[in-house]
Order: C-alpha cells, then structure tokens, then sequence
C-alpha cells in the first residue's frame, strides 16, 4: 500500500503557513518524497490572496489593518479567502504519481472525492458542483461567491474552495473547508459595491460545518475524517510526519524574503521573482 | 494539436524560436489546450536575468495557477506588452501573437536540453499516456 506523509493539524499565521506549503512544495519538486497532505489553522484572522489578485482594488486593507487581520498572498491562484473560522488543508503531489493525472480537472475532482467521504462520515452530505456556478455583484473578488466544476457543496452551498498551483510536474493545491462563515465579516474585509445585498447573496449561497451539524463535529474529528477519506478513496496509508530540516531551512527563508515582505503580499507576484 | 518544425520545445511546455542568439518564447498548443481560459498573465520585466529549468513568470487560467519555466537562460530583452491588452492571444495564437519573452541566449550549448518537434509530440502524447 502506498504511504504518504500527512502533517497533523497545527495553527500558525498566515506568513508561516505559506511558508510552509511553499517549502514543501518546492523541496517535493526538487526531491522523490512521498505526496504530503497538511491541515492547518490561522493563529490570527488572515485574509489570503490568489497569486493575482491586487490587494488594493480588492481587499479592504484599512479594515484588516485596524482590526489585525493579516493580508498574505498565496502562491496559488484562485480569489481571496478569509481564514480564522476554516480548517485548511494543502496537498502537496507529482502530476504523474499514480493516484494523480496531469489533467487539472481531474485532479481536483479526486480529492473533492476524497473530501467528500470526510464530510460524510463527519454527517455532511457533500457533492461536487456539477456545472460552474458564476459569481455575482461585487464580492466577486471572494473565493465563496462562486463555485467551479468539481468544487465542494453542502444543500447546494459552497463550503469548500480550493485553488492549485503546478511548476515542474508537481502540484500544490489548497483548500479552505469553512467550519463557521460570518458574511458579514467577509463584504467588511473585502471591497463590495453594496454590502447588504451581498451578505444576502452569500447567506444564500455559502454554508459551513456548523450550519450543517451544529457544533457535533470539531475540527480535530474534522481532521481524522477527511483523512480516512484520502485513505479509503486512494487505498493509501498516512503517515505522520514532520517537515524535514531542509524544508524547515526553506520555510525560513521563504519567510523572511517572501511572506513578511509586504512586496510580495501587497504587489502582484512574478514580476518580484521567487 | 500543431508543434511546428521550426520551433524547439522544452518538457515544462514551453517553445522556442532561435534567430542567432535571440530566443523567442511562449507556451505551446498543448499547454494552452490544457490550461483552458487563460484569465492572467504576469512576466518577469526587461533586463530580468533567467535560468534554464528557473520561472519566468506566472500564468493563471480558470483551473490552475502554472509557474512559467524557462527553457533558456539569459537576459529578458524584450516582452511582449500585447499580452496585458489582451491575454486571450494565448489560447487562440499561442506560437505567433502569443509570445512572450525574448532572451538573450548565454550558452546556446543549453538547446541541445531541448526537443524537436517530433520529440516534443512523442513527449506530449507520453503524458496523455499517463493519464
């Protein structure tokens, strides 16, 4: 039976869990590791970028300022996402392992499967979006507000949105799984046109874990279902493990030069380099 | 699907036009194939130093964020500015209108890394293959 790595549920900020997955992403590319699923939460409120997104156009940066809410860019693509109630995780995989395709639907649709036989055994009833669901009004810029093939839904509402980058026949793909969802803390944190209507459209659109079942499920059994789901769908075994010293070296340094460097959170990213 | 002859390719999907030692480059047929909707697109600007098998930019499309991987090292000369107008030439002329870097080649002994056009089909229908 195939063995990956899954790095358990820890809590950091947004700088750090960037960091993180970037680090393992790129020391994965370079090396012959295993896939490695990570779950992570948000030490502080943070509001996460696609790779680009432009800060200021879209985020209400002054709100986030005075309220401590961190702004990071993310190295995948997709919209914003504001973290604290949300249990997120990251896979890091070849394109071409045997679990995975190079074609990106397919990819997504596999761990939506996954996923999905999580939330079932957590009490979710979870499908994928059949057909893509296009944002409306302004909180466009809000990953929530639309859905894609292959994304996550719960009564027909959004409650996970993933994102994924690939370089060099290996992905990253991020998902964010709401465990509560306050609208209106979203239409404040991002820039809408008419903020009560959208609070409105996305009540209607987005749910959680806990509108699902209450408070039932926490995060860790959270955490444990999704991974027997990865476990079950794929017929693998997870590993618990740790990042490796030369991840940790990466991380670090990915810290200081890129995620607490407001050129590379508030600017569009390639044009600084990596 | 087409891969021009005279075009060389690389296996991150990139192509290259050689012209002395100016190198031309843009994303292939297949790669644009398989992105989809190209929605952005972002280059390393003019006199930026890159590396064979190193970014030089990025590309977001309505699935994917891709890193753009250069198959030749040198200095960024020239980029194309059409593509902030209209990103939509990627998908449609992805080998003409489409490009998106010129570089000054530093070793030109780095396109033997490379694949014609015929190596570059064999390469592309392996990856079909896998999946």
């Amino acid at each position: 039976m195939e063995e990956w790595r899954i790095i358990p549920l820890e809590h950091f900020d947004s700088f750090e869990n960037m960091a993180i997955d970037e680090a393992i992403f790129r020391i994965g590319r370079q090396r012959e590791m295993p896939p490695t699923l990570r779950f992570y939460g948000w030490k502080r409120p943070a509001v996460s970028l696609g790779y680009f997104q432009d800060a200021e156009r879209e985020i209400n940066c002054g709100y986030c300022r005075d309220r401590g809410i961190d702004i990071v860019r993310r190295p995948t693509g997709g919209r914003a996402v504001l973290h604290g109630d949300d249990l997120t995780y990251s896979l890091v995989a070849g394109e071409n392992s045997p679990h995975f395709f190079s074609d990106i639907v397919e990819t997504y649709r596999i761990i939506s499967e996954c996923i999905i036989r999580g939330l079932e055994k957590s009490g979710v009833e979870a499908e994928m979006a059949e057909e893509g669901r296009a944002g409306s009004g302004s909180a466009e810029a809000f990953c929530f507000a639309a859905s894609y093939r292959n994304e996550l839904l719960a009564d027909g509402k959004k409650i996970c949105g993933s994102a994924q980058v690939r370089a060099k026949g290996m992905f990253l793909q991020h998902g964010s799984l709401l465990m509560d969802f306050d609208p209106v803390a979203v239409c404040a944190a991002i820039i809408t046109k008419d903020t009560e209507a959208e609070v409105k459209a996305l009540e209607s659109s987005v749910t959680s874990i806990r509108k699902s079942v209450g408070d039932n499920v926490g995060i860790d059994t959270l955490c444990r279902n999704i991974a027997a789901g990865f476990e079950e769908v794929l017929n693998i075994r997870l590993i618990e493990g740790e990042l490796s010293p030369e991840e940790e070296t990466l991380r670090d340094s990915l810290l200081e030069n890129k995620y607490r460097n407001a050129r590379w959170n508030m600017g569009r990213g390639a044009k600084s380099g990596h | 699907m087409s891969f021009p002859n005279d075009l060389v390719y690389s296996r991150e999907h990139a192509w290259v036009r050689i012209d002395g030692d100016i190198a031309t480059v843009g994303i292939t047929d297949y790669a644009q194939d398989k992105l989809g909707e190209i929605l952005s697109v972002e280059l390393f600007p003019e006199d930026s130093p890159v590396e064979q098998g190193e970014p030089f930019g990025a590309i977001e499309s309505l699935k994917v964020t891709i890193e753009l991987i250069s198959p030749v090292s040198g200095d960024i000369i020239s980029v194309n500015e059409d593509l902030a107008d209209d990103v939509g030439i990627l998908n449609s002329d992805s080998y003409d209108t489409g490009w998106m870097i010129a570089v000054g080649v530093r070793d030109l002994g780095e396109l033997d890394n490379l694949l014609d056009a015929e190596a570059y089909a064999d390469y592309v229908e392996e990856c079909e293959e896998v999946d």
